[in-house]
């Protein structure tokens, strides 16, 4: 009996395997050359993916033995990931991701400071643009990871109904207001504007620019919680004001596809947008001649491009712009070996071709952290021709709004590592989210908000 | 008055009927009108496309097939790349155009189909021994293990994932292929277990035991009442408990975001999905496509299963 | 030495039911002790730990979100398990009946079990979503029934009761199929014997129908509590402003503040509850 109970087990475990193998040969995971690792990227489109193994193709060419592994990571399904990984000891080597996250990565100490630094010194540090660098520099200027391309945030706007309303662009509190209340028409299905509402990140860069537009921060250069202020309380109140004007309900970026259906004046958007917008361009090319007449009660506008217009600065007090730098981290490793080799592979993607290929994936998202590429001609002759629609001087702007992001983690040049968990444990979008869709009051709210900061050490 | 009577009755019930099946299939409808439109059409309520879109189902059964442009960045740098031999440059060239644009739909649906039927076999093979052993024999601690086995869904399964990861990390088995092929059953055999000892256990116990004791009589031994009674009286509750457990393994995510990571060849379909949400390029019309084709097959699947389902049902007579 | 039959039996009882018992014991024992350590632990991603005794306890319990989470997970598991079950058992018996076109309605049917929930998510975002949905046009443009259009989807006040629907929608085919089940197996004499004594189809329901599958619906009503409790891709997937238990430990332990510790401790703490309430269930309602 004991032995048909036996047999019927290992039957049963044996033949998943037989499964598994009997539809198609694996490919055996590459081990060709003594060095193997992982690199996550956040880049999970397949058409970057693929133009990305072509970057690491051709580094293991060069370096036969050396092989690399690409996998792609969600950005919100990063920490998690991590997380898995730390706790298993086997986190990659390499890994790409937004300043803040690796900032509050790097304050959990699994980064690798020390090569990211000697990195920094290899290429040069004078070769980044400055203010890239400052961002992802410890309170003690040690570096958790290399800036390596970013994208800056504006309002993006319909050119052609501000014109026709005579209203001035969105550039200052009170045109932004003054539009959203004018376009806000929700019998018609049209919205003012989109800001983030909702619990994450994108409600945070959304607010964020007000608040600096109107000196409003978390701490002070020494580290004080100095939330609780009268200019805090005026962007969070004007910022509610604001959402009124949105499409119903919480919302998030996701609702930018309300804007190219022309149900929307204005929204927050990365430069990204300008790629999006491309292929909403060449989307409008499946309409031909005879279509057209089928659109006549639909909404979609094929001029959309051409009247779409951004402000990237935002003035109170002061003008204000925000983006973001994605970063590229060297993790601690046990083998020095992997940790050489990942280094390694990272100088290959600053070197000219190699970072072109990479930052042409997203032409208009992705813009460079070395200054010698943003004026090299073949980066500015990019396949989307963004450039040539956007401008070289609309284009200098942006790059050099990324020079200067500026952050609640980061007042007078000193790195306030608090702010970054206040980031990361997303205390401001919640606290929108409690007035906005929960219509809790703002003192409230930012009592809340300023007790769950007071936890964060 | 008595037809009248059952005219209403025969139309109510029908309506009953209707609004079931309506209320079962209106997302799908979104799912067939969305993947059929052109995204100009998206931002139009109506179920009804203005024009037909057939691209993204094309697309990803692989029909049409548009060689990929290599980008001009790509060119360049393939060509500017000193120590790079003619052979290595095609071999990169191929590659690249190889990876299409949107998933390999059909790869995933064969992992996925692979991972639910093996998981739930081998769940469905252990849990008819162990039902068998709960609601016919007598021994200590039955009771025990029969209450204990369900503990395991006490534990969201949010907090076992880091656990698990490092047991099979530290194993070496998350290393290679099939190592992280057997974990991912094992998760998910354990996930699928207790409820199918739960329910078979409770068919089996309506089974009266009066059939057995004939076959016992006639010299049969317990395996073989088990494969030639329990198994075809029961085949109804046991394709029930297979459907949920192949369901379980066909949807999950969680695990398989974190195991699968770093093996493509095994990625499963709603990997495959989740990696098409997330890119930030709209592509509503791919994603609902794929959505229905993904739900296609498994229809088709159970339709055939089913038929046998129902004639198994009767004809086994489960009467006392 | 083969001992008594019954000896025989119990050792054959004991061998069929090791294979279930070892490997799921394997798999859940190593896991509960992690957590169970974790959570008296403050970890960081490094791998250092402290050991912080009672204070990730504390900190949950004093957080008034933990208590709101528990409230949400209170209705949708109450709702999501009467719902699902209640049109459980009204499907099943109407499928019970014979009707032209069954076999096409029985795999419709089956649709919402089967389809992965990553991809039905969108199509039900899609169809409520407040400014393109047809379920917004329908209700405000075509029908009037409703002054302005509103986020049925995401709001807080209504986004919970979308998310049972969908729970109830997802998961009455299973509930369905079980009842059928076991509706089958009844024995038909039972009604010819009913209904010569004169009892009608509610009373025929009542006095046999209900009686024969009430312990299928005892173990599914406990199966569902038991799922629901801990579910979270359902609703996670679906909107992101439902936050029970399990979504309100995936936002401790997985991103922003990554404390584990905590994380922990919400899931003893849920552990506990859920126990006693089984227990409590069990021996009432099941009657083991």
């Amino acid at each position: 009996m004991k032995r048909t109970l036996s047999v019927l087990l290992i039957l049963a475990l044996s033949l998943p395997l037989i499964f598994a193998n009997g539809g198609k040969e694996p490919e055996p995971a590459v081990k060709a050359g003594p060095v193997e690792f992982e690199f996550w990227t956040t880049e999970t489109q397949s058409d970057r993916l693929a133009t990305i193994q072509v970057l690491v193709d051709t580094y293991t060419a060069i370096n036969p033995d050396v092989s690399i592994n690409v996998i792609p990571v969600d950005e919100n399904d990063l920490a998690g990931q991590i997380q898995a990984a730390a706790a298993a000891g086997n986190l990659p080597p390499l890994i790409e991701a937004p300043s803040e996250t690796a900032v509050s990565f790097g304050t959990e100490g699994i980064m690798d400071t020390a090569a990211n630094g000697a990195l920094i010194n290899e290429i040069g540090k004078d070769k980044f643009y400055a203010g890239t660098l400052k961002l992802l520099q410890s309170s003690t200027g040690e570096y958790y990871a290399l800036p390596y391309h970013g994208w800056v945030q504006g309002i993006w706007y319909r050119a052609d109904w501000f014109k026709e309303a005579g209203l001035e662009p969105p550039n200052t509190w009170d045109n932004i207001l003054k539009a959203a209340k004018y376009f806000y028409k929700p019998d018609q299905n049209q919205y003012g504007i989109l800001v983030g509402t909702t619990a994450e990140a994108y409600t945070e860069q959304c607010f964020t620019q007000f608040a600096l537009s109107n000196g409003a921060g978390l701490y002070d250069k020494d580290g004080n919680l100095i939330f609780n202020s009268p200019a805090m309380k005026e962007t969070v109140n004007y910022y509610a004001e604001l959402a009124k004007y949105n499409p119903p309900g919480p919302q998030t970026w996701r609702a930018r596809d309300y804007y190219i259906q022309g149900k929307m004046a204005m929204f927050f958007y990365s430069t990204y947008i300008m790629d999006d917008l491309a292929l909403q361009d060449a989307a409008a090319g499946s309409l031909t001649g005879d279509n057209f007449a089928d659109l006549a009660g639909s909404t979609f506008d094929p001029e959309l491009v051409n009247n779409t217009k951004m402000a990237s600065q935002i003035t109170k007090k002061n003008p204000a712009g925000y983006g973001t730098i994605v970063s590229m981290a060297l993790l601690k490793q046990d083998d020095a070996a992997v940790t050489d080799a990942a280094k390694s592979f990272l100088r290959y993607l600053y070197t000219q071709n190699a970072y072109i290929t990479f930052l042409h994936m997203a032409p208009g998202g992705m813009n460079p952290t070395l200054k010698e590429i943003s004026t090299n001609p073949r980066f500015q002759n990019d396949p989307n021709g963004i450039f040539k629609h956007y401008g070289a001087d609309k284009m200098a702007e942006i790059i050099q709004g990324m020079d200067s992001i500026e952050t609640f983690s980061i007042v007078d040049g000193k790195r306030i590592e608090k702010a970054s968990k206040v980031y990361a444990q997303q205390i401001i979008p919640q606290m929108l989210y409690k007035i906005t869709q929960e219509g809790m009051d703002t003192d409230s709210a930012m009592a809340w908000a300023e007790k769950e900061m007071q936890k964060v050490q | 008055m008595v037809t009248k009577h059952k005219f209403i009755k025969n139309i109510l019930f029908s309506l009953l009927i209707l609004v079931i099946v309506l209320f079962a299939v209106f997302p799908f409808a979104q799912m067939i009108s969305t993947s059929l439109k052109y995204s100009w059409d998206w931002g139009n309520p109506s179920l009804v496309p203005l024009k037909i879109n057939w691209e993204s189902y094309g697309e990803l059964l692989g029909l049409s097939q548009n060689i990929k442009d290599l980008p001009e960045s790509v060119q360049i740098l393939l060509e500017e790349t000193p120590d790079l031999t003619k052979e290595q440059k095609e071999a990169i060239i191929a590659k690249y155009r190889d990876t299409g644009d949107v998933f390999p739909f059909g790869e995933y649906f064969l992992n996925s189909l692979l991972f639910a039927s093996s998981s739930a076999f081998i769940s469905l093979i252990i849990a008819i021994l162990g039902a068998y052993s709960f609601s016919r024999m007598e021994y200590k601690g039955r009771k025990v293990i029969q209450r204990g086995v369900l503990f395991v869904y006490m534990f969201g399964g949010i907090l076992l994932l880091i656990p698990l990861y490092k047991v099979s990390v530290a194993l070496g088995l998350a290393g290679t292929q099939g190592g992280t092929i057997l974990s991912i059953l094992i998760i998910y055999v354990v996930q699928t277990l207790p409820v199918c000892l739960y329910m078979l256990g409770n068919y089996f116990r309506t089974i009266p035991f009066s059939i057995e004791e004939a076959a016992f009589i006639e010299g049969l031994n317990h395996f073989q009442t088990i494969w030639k009674i329990i198994i075809p009286l029961s085949i109804s509750a046991i394709a029930t408990v297979y459907i949920y457990a192949f369901m379980i393994a066909w949807n999950e995510y969680l695990y398989a975001s974190v195991f699968l990571k770093s093996y493509k060849d095994i990625y499963t379909l709603s990997i495959g999905l989740k990696s098409l949400f997330v890119s930030k390029n709209a592509i509503w019309d791919r994603i609902m496509a794929a959505s229905m084709l993904t739900a296609l097959p498994v229809v088709v699947l159970f339709l055939l299963i089913q038929k046998h389902l129902t004639g198994g049902m009767t004809s086994g007579g489960v009467k006392e | 030495m083969k001992g008594t039959l019954q000896q025989q039996q119990a050792r054959l009882g004991v061998r069929l039911i090791s294979p279930a018992v070892i490997i799921i014991g394997l798999l859940i024992i190593y896991p509960v002790f992690y957590n169970l350590y974790l959570s008296f632990h403050s970890v960081k991603l490094s791998g250092e730990s402290r050991f912080v005794g009672l204070s990730n306890y504390a900190a949950v319990i004093g957080d008034a979100e933990f208590w709101r989470a528990f409230l949400s997970t209170a209705l949708y598991v109450f709702f999501t398990t009467v719902g699902t079950t209640l049109f459980g058992l009204i499907v099943a018996l109407a499928m019970n009946k014979e009707f032209p076109g069954q076999g096409l309605v029985r795999s419709l049917l089956l649709l919402p079990y089967i389809a992965p929930v990553i991809s039905v998510v969108f199509a039900w975002q899609f169809f409520f979503d407040p400014v393109n949905g047809i379920f917004m046009h329908l209700m405000v443009d075509k029908w009037g029934l409703y002054a302005e259009r509103f986020n049925l989807i995401r709001s807080p006040q209504y986004a919970l009761w979308v998310a049972i629907i969908f729970s109830i929608w997802k998961n009455f085919p299973f509930t369905y199929l079980m009842i059928l089940s076991r509706l089958q197996a009844i024995d038909q004499n039972l009604y010819e014997a009913a209904e010569i004594d004169g009892c009608t189809g509610i009373k025929k329901f009542f006095y046999i129908t209900l009686p024969e599958i009430y312990f299928v619906l005892g173990s599914i009503v406990l199966m569902r509590i038991i799922w629901n409790m801990n579910k979270f891709e359902d609703i996670y997937l679906l909107t992101d402003n439902v936050k029970t238990l399990p979504i309100y430990t995936y936002f401790k332990a997985f991103t922003g503040a990554l404390d584990m510790g905590q994380g922990s401790a919400i899931s003893i703490i849920q552990f506990a509850i859920l126990i006693s309430f089984i227990i409590l269930y069990v021996k009432k309602v099941l009657k083991w």
